[in-house]
């Protein structure tokens, strides 16, 4: 008996959840392909949670509508939605053991029991607990209670899995081990798979789109690299990996790209529609390259920090922009605090932030209190 | 010998300095009574040993002490039933009104003593009162159909109205620890609001259920005031004899027999709930 995938698509469509005045969702849309691991990443209190309980009934939109394949399950009880759910604390039942974990399901689908021990064999043995079955859950590791949850959850070959915050309880080795194993079942199964994290690295590692959440809205949605590359405004070129968020300039433009002055440097950054005026633009840590020495022209920036990481250096420089946080790979020639260096930036790994929220977020900030 | 100074920076003397209270409290008012009584259940008037005062007990009161046992596990039985489906619902109900109006009132019995209870149940439940008046009022039965409950039914009725609350305090408690996600999980794998009561919750609280139910039925044991007030004929419960035995005969040795009875009934029970605090690692 081998446990097989009956993927389907998740549809959102303007839905909302409302717990009295406060809003947790907000009017979000989005659809998830079949197959499909899509990480819903965020701070605290985004949302991202809420619209996985959402999706699995443990609460019930307050408008909009909820679609799993072609059926609209807005108004569906928990127990008649075919999801299964990872919990961010497991939900072992701790008087049951692994085999009886496992089978719970199907036992309470109604399965024959002879049926049922050999689907639940087969759900430990994808994730590499075939000898554990007869252990309590108190008697395994975190990283295994999280694989008997796993099990769990596909043994009912749900239509879409979800998981909520799976590896927060793992330690940083643990958790890219069971990340990488986590990913390779879905993509093996062929499973449609909702990912909640807050934790950036872990969406860009198993993701094949994340939707980032801001203040119960989708602030974007794309794939990995589309989202770190391109981000569409500086909530997210932040939360996807670090940014410098700084005041530059657009001097004019056409087509897909403007001309931007950031300080003393010109650039040409892709860019649809700009018009000239000030504007944010995004620079990676690592889009920074240093040059020691004073140069005389380009920008020149002070060294105020210097950290050693092993295989490279954090830096920060003071320049005419503002502060900029540098991650240098060359370790072979470190740059002590206080010496002047020339600053470049790299094409890739700049964005010209073209998102009107974020003049508003910034005339909100200006204006008097 | 031990000098002053030493004496008091010697930390054992502080510690049971410290216990000393709680020590002479129980052995004044509970330890000394109770041998007192156990002692005298055993002694003949003329002086010495004797199991005269027990085969005069089981002579008169063999059907009362079988009828305490009866009544006191068949309410332990009922309160149990009620604490879990109170405790239950309000863990798993999803109506909130029901579960705020459920929260607010079933406690409402743990602050009415014993003896108000009773004569509660003796105006509720008399062949005349507020229960068949109401049934008669809404034309389910004649007035001549009605019967009065002040009997066995009674006392069965007013210890579990009075003992559920307490043992569903417990259970509420117990339940409302558990990983909520527990639950959602188990809902997420499609069980039913019951099902998830008995197969994942129940287990999980088991000790705290069989905890309250043990200390309910010691405290039913020793209730005078409800089988006096509501059903005082033949059969009886043991309190009834006992103070009938001392009031009307100034019989103490029989009393203390009826009395020594009682304590090997909630003896075992006792041994229960001490087995079951090792298990946990400590009684609570």
């Amino acid at each position: 008996m081998t446990i097989t995938s009956h993927a389907a698509s998740v549809r959102f469509e303007n839905v909302t959840k409302a717990y009295g005045a406060v809003v947790a969702v907000d009017r979000v849309s989005f659809t998830i392909e079949p197959g499909q691991l899509v990480t819903l990443l965020g701070p605290s209190g985004c949302g991202k949670t809420t619209t996985l309980r959402l999706i699995a009934g443990l609460e019930m939109a307050t408008d909009g509508h909820i679609f799993i394949g072609e059926n609209d399950v807005t108004k569906l009880p928990v127990t008649d939605r075919d999801v299964s759910m990872v919990f961010q604390s497991y939900a072992l039942f701790p008087h049951m053991n692994v085999n009886e974990n496992v089978g719970y399901g199907l036992k309470v689908s109604g399965m024959k029991k002879r049926e049922a021990q050999e689907r639940s064999q087969e759900a430990l043995r994808l994730v590499g607990l075939s000898d554990l079955g007869e252990r309590m859950p108190a008697a395994l590791s975190g990283g295994q209670q999280q694989r008997v949850a796993v099990a769990r959850a596909l043994v009912l070959e749900p239509q879409v899995l979800l998981f909520d915050e799976p590896l927060s309880n793992l330690d940083a080795k643990l958790r890219r081990r069971v990340r990488e194993e986590v990913r390779e079942i879905q993509q093996n199964l062929g499973l449609t798979t909702v990912y909640v994290t807050h934790d950036q690295e872990e969406a860009l590692a198993v993701s094949d789109r994340i939707v980032v959440m801001k203040n119960a809205a989708i602030a974007q949605e794309g794939t990995p690299r589309e989202l770190y590359d391109h981000p569409a405004n500086s909530f997210v070129a932040d939360f996807i990996g670090d940014a410098n968020i700084v005041e530059g300039t657009i001097l004019g433009g056409g087509g897909e790209t403007a001309n931007v002055r950031i300080g003393c440097l010109e650039m040409e950054l892709p860019c649809r529609s700009a018009s000239a005026g000030p504007a944010k633009i995004a620079i990676r840590p690592e889009a920074i390259r240093l040059s020691a020495g004073d140069h005389g022209t380009g920008m020149r920036g002070t060294v105020r920090k210097a950290t050693y990481l092993g295989n490279h250096l954090e830096y920060t420089i003071e320049t005419e922009v503002g502060p900029l946080f540098v991650s240098d790979p060359h370790v072979e020639a470190p740059v002590a605090p206080g010496e002047i260096v020339g600053v470049q930036f790299e094409h890739r790994g700049v964005t010209l932030i073209n998102d009107p929220s974020d003049d508003a977020e910034r005339a909100s900030e200006s204006s008097p209190q | 010998m031990m000098s002053f100074h030493r004496v008091l920076h010697d930390e054992r003397v502080w510690s049971f300095a410290l216990v000393a209270p709680a020590l002479v409290t129980v052995g004044l008012l509970f330890i000394y009574p109770l041998g007192f009584s156990a002692v005298s259940a055993f002694s003949a008037e003329e002086g010495g040993w004797t199991f005269a005062n027990f085969i005069k007990a089981f002579d008169l009161y063999s059907n009362d002490i079988l009828f305490t046992v009866v009544i006191v596990s068949l309410s332990t039985v009922l309160i149990g039933f009620f604490a879990i489906a109170i405790g239950g619902y309000l863990t798993l109900g999803e109506n909130p009104y029901a579960v705020a109006i459920l929260k607010w009132l079933y406690r409402w019995p743990l602050f009415i003593p014993f003896i108000v209870a009773a004569q509660l149940m003796r105006t509720f439940l008399a062949k005349n009162g507020l229960m068949n008046n109401l049934i008669v009022g809404s034309g389910l039965l004649e007035p001549m159909q009605t019967q009065s409950f002040l009997d066995w039914r009674g006392i069965v009725i007013t210890f579990v109205w009075k003992q559920t609350p307490f043992v569903a305090l417990l259970v509420a408690g117990a339940m409302a620890s558990l990983d909520r996600s527990m639950i959602e999980s188990a809902r997420n794998l499609g069980a039913s609001r019951i099902r998830i009561l008995v197969e994942i919750i129940l287990p999980q609280v088991r000790p705290t259920i069989v905890v309250g139910l043990i200390l309910s039925f010691v405290v039913m044991m020793s209730v005078l005031s409800v089988p006096i007030m509501i059903n005082a004929q033949t059969p009886t419960m043991l309190t009834v004899d006992m103070a009938f035995r001392i009031n009307a005969y100034g019989d103490y040795g029989v009393a203390n027999a009826l009395g020594f009875i009682s304590y090997l009934m909630t003896g075992v029970v006792a041994w229960i709930y001490l087995r079951q605090g090792v298990r946990q690692g400590a009684a609570p």
